[in-house]
């Protein structure tokens, strides 16, 4: 019920997938109303270090869940619709980056931060692109746009915040867990 | 900031269908277009009536909707602008570089650099803009009344239904509940620390620091969320979660003819777009006749 | 005898995560129909217990265990959670956290619905539980707008869907009102009547005598001091560590010989400028809602220690939040030190004022205690030759020192709760407002920061006397407002009912209970004696006199 291996579907796994999915909608909804700072047409949305942390301390299938619904519930409440290539690139961002939740086992050490950006960096790039590549069936765009218009912002924007607020999530979360303990 | 989802039950059609419906009949329609990649004004145009329709009926406040038809509209602006400057090989658009007409040309300079080139706008990149809008606005439209006009707290049973798994559901309806929690936990959070003099406006540095001091704000809110999880999986252990096959007990969910009307819509849209693309080849894109004629 | 419901034999429990013992050698039978009630200070094992029983340890928590925990005669770790679910019924001490339906028929029916019975039994069972707690009228409510009081209740029919022969409470009472706790106290009794076994984990037994316990199990360090009749409670049961009835206090002091010398409360009144000013304030979330604040007046002085109290829901947050410029008024205005809060950043009125927030997890963040402390100080932009100065003395007065580089997170509650006010004080405000300082906190820990905060005698090197102008604290607990503040603010209806001296204000017993306020034995004791105190006095303190 509380199986801590990768590929594991329990209680766990539900409470972590629902809350990620909602602080993910929450912060993305919030950083939609006050837009953060730009440079050129990369707009940056914090809250998917948010989903990365989720994903790197609880597994792929809570990264899939969180972003898939999460970005679903963030769009909803903004009032913009149902856009579920985008869902479910944020969906496979959350699974990839969640892949490497087996071999973090000390949220302190540099190596494993390192690690955990990297597969960040990896699932914000098969995601990104599956959804901008999907946008050429679903938005009508050619390849070229897809590519420069869409992904290299979106990969851009997300590394980031990635690379700047993961290493700092995880260190806290080092400190929580170790009052937990389970 | 209170999450106040804007679900108000009203006494319309669309409010009486079963949610099961609403969903698959939009799933419908978004895959007749992308599946099998229609580009026919002549498919496009009726379809999007169809929507439109459906849209108007569900009856929500312009007031509560404002907000996102400008996000579509400047969403569907961007896309198409984009498609204009950087169109090249490949995907669907690549059509637009068919010879036609040249209307104008625009001249495109990038700020502060020499750099620069003129963008031709021909007949057929005008028409395939047009065509482009009508099909996203189409599959948009559908999805802008879902948050005002279904309960939420039927989306678990209805994923239930449509084949999800009892924990699949679950996570679904649990992330409503925790929806506004969060939002509430973040505002007092943003309160907590403005009351210690943080103030979010006077962020200042490179980009990197200034996403750097953001953590304040956020690391609170997650930290709290994890220990929270925490707790509710003791919760829902002590109260027998996933031991067993679940009962959903607001489980009476059930298609009534007008569902099976809708349903036969949506399927028969979804058939009909790819029997004609696969079997009569008909949905490739064109300019019309009449179009061409306009400038020529 | 099968039937015993619980019977615990040489229990021992050890965390994987930790060297020291969490139980030790626990022996234990409760009855049918019995209540038990179980007492000790923070972190002596009662949670831990807790989940012995309900079957947690050892599924979901690691560690060592030895020893035998029957559930009618079955021990625990070898049943079904399924089973055990319907046996031991456990209430969480944070209902928000225990709650995980959006509506209030789907959390009622969560357990049943996980049995996977069939729809019809279930809805009876709900039926049957909303009508047992009088529930009618929230059975179509969001959870999320309930008061706290509310999803308490909703929280213990969802338990009581499953049938279950034991209930397990663990500190179900933390952020009622006085009025809203003793109700749940009565339908713990009227369970306990019923035939149920009721167990109970309440530190503050003053409140939970009102549930009449069969019996107290008192623990310390993970093990038993005392399991029987409550009324014949041994003298080393420490009156520090939990909360007992006061003139149970009194008798043991007298007892011991050790009566402290009464420390004076410096007086409240209108002396110099008033410091803040509320002139005719309304105020309402949202043009939707209803006014919160409705025509408030209040001035607050140098030398005040004031109690906010009232019921759950009544606007008592919402009132300091105008203080500090968090919230505006809808009509009327806010002074500070004569400037108008419209007219100031909150970061500005941060200069004057402190505010902690209820609950430590809403803001903690840094990666050290010292970078926590730092924060404040650092926006504000003071000196920075001066800040380590300000951090150090905030530590020292919290008594955190020595805990300066390590994680807040990692801290205990209670820790975590007195770096927020190092953190607030670090900013050298002119007052300091506290909300609900002790929620969640064991009694011997609160009492001993109350007393650094709000403590004035001469000799006592005490944050007030040091830092602050004024205090101004809300809670739930009437014997706070008794012990340690010289004016009383009863807030309801949207207004100050009543603003006085606490010897004036709660002397109205009727107006108290109006307000959801119970008297409590160390208010009534203060009311007898106080022709011969002249003031609200501690327990202890009282000794001399009774
Ligand atoms: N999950 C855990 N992992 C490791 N140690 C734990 C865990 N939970 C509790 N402990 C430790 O076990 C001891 C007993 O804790 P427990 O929570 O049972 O105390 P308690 O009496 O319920 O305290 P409180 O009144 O603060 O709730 C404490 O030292 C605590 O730090
Ligand atoms: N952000 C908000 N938006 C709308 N209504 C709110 C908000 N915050 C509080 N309220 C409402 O205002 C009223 C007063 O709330 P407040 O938190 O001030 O009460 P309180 O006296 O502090 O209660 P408690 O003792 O439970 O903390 C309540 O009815 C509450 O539901
Ligand atoms: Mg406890
Ligand atoms: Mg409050």
């Amino acid at each position: 019920m509380n199986d801590n291996s990768t590929w594991a579907f329990g209680t766990r796994q539900v409470v972590y997938g629902a809350i990620g999915a909602a602080l993910y909608g929450v912060l993305s909804w919030v950083t939609n109303i006050f837009p953060l700072p730009a440079a050129g047409n990369i707009t940056f949305r914090p809250a998917v270090a948010v989903l990365i942390f989720f994903s790197v301390a609880y597994g792929p299938w809570v990264g899939l869940l969180a972003g898939f619904i999460g970005n679903t519930l963030g769009d909803a409440l903004s009032g913009w619709g149902f856009y579920w290539n985008w869902s479910l690139g944020n969906g496979l961002m959350g699974l990839v980056a969640g892949l490497v939740m087996s071999q973090i086992t000390d949220f302190r050490a540099q190596g494993q931060i390192i690690k955990a950006v990297i597969y960040g960096l990896i699932g914000i790039a098969v995601g990104m692109l599956f959804a901008s590549l999907t946008e050429m069936f679903t938005g009508g765009i050619d390849f070229n746009t897809a590519l420069f218009g869409y992904f290299t912002p979106a990969f851009l924007g997300n590394a980031i915040v990635t690379i700047v607020l993961l290493p700092i999530l995880m260190v806290a979360f080092a400190a929580v867990a170790s009052r937990r303990g389970r | 900031m209170l999450v106040t989802w804007k679900y108000r039950p009203r006494n319309t059609f669309i409010q009486r269908l079963d949610p099961r419906t609403r969903l698959i009949f939009m799933l419908c329609i978004i895959f007749a277009f992308t599946i099998p990649e229609i580009w026919d004004y002549r498919i496009i145009l009726p379809l999007f009536a169809l929507s439109l329709t459906l849209y108007l009926m569900a009856r929500i406040e312009w007031k509560d909707v404002r907000r996102a038809w400008i996000y579509i509209f400047i969403l569907v602006f961007f896309i198409v602008g984009l498609n204009g400057l950087l169109s090249g090989r490949g995907g669907p658009s690549s059509v637009t570089n068919l010879p036609s007409p040249v209307v104008f040309e625009v001249p495109i300079k990038i700020p502060f650099t020499e750099i620069g080139w003129d963008v031709p706008v021909t007949v057929s990149k005008i028409w395939f803009a047009l065509n482009q809008m009508t099909r996203m606005i189409t599959m948009a439209i559908l999805a802008i009344p879902i948050p005002y006009t279904m309960d939420p707290n039927i989306y678990g049973t209805a994923f239930k239904r449509m084949g999800a798994s009892d924990k699949v559901s679950f996570t679904m309806d649990l992330a409503f509940r925790f929806l506004p929690t969060f939002a509430r936990d973040f505002t007092i959070t943003m309160d907590a620390q403005r009351a210690r003099g943080y103030e979010m406006e006077k962020l200042k540095g490179g980009i990197p620091t200034r996403i750097r001091k953001l953590a304040p704000l956020i690391i609170p809110v997650v930290m709290q969320s994890t220990v929270t999880g925490e707790e509710v999986i003791d919760a829902m252990d002590l109260r027998a979660f996933g031991t067993r096959q679940r009962t959903w007990v607001k489980d009476n969910l059930k298609y009534a003819p007008r569902d099976y009307l809708i349903l036969g819509i949506g399927v028969a849209a979804f058939v009909s777009c790819c029997v004609l693309k696969w079997v009569f080849g008909i949905g490739e894109y064109f300019v019309p006749d009449f179009f061409m004629s306009l400038f020529v | 005898m099968p039937n015993q419901p619980l019977i615990i034999e040489n229990l021992t429990f050890k965390y994987r995560t930790r060297p020291e013992l969490a139980l030790e050698n626990i022996s234990l039978k409760v009855n049918p129909g019995e209540l038990l009630l179980i007492a000790g200070s923070s972190g002596c094992g009662k949670t831990t217990l807790a989940r012995c029983i309900n079957g947690l340890i050892p599924r979901s928590y690691r560690g060592e265990r030895s020893g035998q925990v029957l559930l009618h005669g079955r021990e625990v770790a070898d049943m079904q959670i399924s089973e055990i679910a319907q046996v031991v019924g456990t209430l969480l001490q944070d209902p928000e956290r225990q709650i995980v339906a959006s509506n209030v028929f789907n959390e009622i029916a969560f357990g049943p619905e996980n049995l996977g019975l069939p729809r019809a039994e279930i809805i009876n069972r709900v039926d049957q539980a909303i009508s047992r707690l009088n529930l009618e009228y929230l059975r179509e409510r969001e959870t999320f707008n309930l008061s706290g009081g509310e999803k308490q209740k909703v929280a213990l029919a969802g338990v009581l869907t499953m049938n279950p022969s034991i209930l397990m409470l663990d500190e179900p009472l933390a952020s009622l009102d006085p009025a809203s706790a003793h109700e749940a106290l009565e339908v713990f009794r009227s369970l306990a009547d019923e035939g149920k076994t009721v167990i109970l984990v309440e530190h503050r037994v003053e409140d939970a005598i009102d549930a009449r316990p069969d019996r107290l199990l008192y623990m310390e360090d993970g093990k038993i001091k005392y399991l029987g009749p409550i009324r014949d409670l041994p003298p080393e049961i420490d009156h520090t560590k939990v909360k007992l009835p006061a003139p149970w206090v009194v008798q043991r002091v007298k007892a011991l010989d050790k009566v402290p010398a009464a420390t004076p409360k410096p007086e409240a009144g209108e002396r110099g400028e008033p410091l803040v000013v509320f002139e005719n304030v309304d105020f309402r979330y949202d043009e939707e809602y209803p006014l919160v604040l409705q025509n408030v007046n209040l001035k607050i002085y140098p030398g005040d220690l004031i109690a906010v109290l009232g019921p759950n829901g009544a606007g008592k947050s919402t009132l300091v939040k105008h203080a500090i410029g968090l919230l505006k008024p809808t009509r009327g205005r806010v002074l500070v030190e004569g400037e108008d809060t419209r007219k100031m950043s909150v970061a500005q009125i941060a200069r004057t004022l402190g505010y902690v927030f209820q609950s430590p997890t809403h803001m903690l963040y840094a990666p050290t205690v010292r970078e926590e402390l730092e924060f404040g100080p650092k926006n504000l932009e003071f000196d920075p030759a001066s800040i380590p100065q300000y951090v150090n003395e905030s530590l020292l007065t919290v008594n955190l020192k020595g805990l300066d580089e390590y994680p807040p997170l990692g801290l205990s509650f209670g820790q975590q709760k007195r770096t927020t006010i190092a953190a607030v004080l670090a900013m050298r405000s002119k007052i300091l407002i506290m909300d609900e300082p002790t929620a969640g906190q064991d009694f011997a820990n609160y009492t001993r920061f109350m007393k650094a905060l709000c403590d004035t005698s001469d000799n006592a090197q005490s944050i007030l006397t040091a830092n602050f102008a004024a205090t101004i604290f809300i809670t739930h607990d009437l014997d706070l407002a008794v012990t340690y503040a010289n004016r009383v603010l009863l807030f309801g209806d949207k207004h100050i009912i009543a603003d006085g001296k606490p010897q004036d204000v709660l002397k109205d017993d009727q107006l108290l209970r109006k307000y959801r306020v119970r008297p409590t034995s160390l208010l009534r004791l203060n009311l007898d004696l106080l022709p011969r105190t002249g003031r609200f006095l501690p327990a202890e303190s009282l000794a001399a006199f009774a």
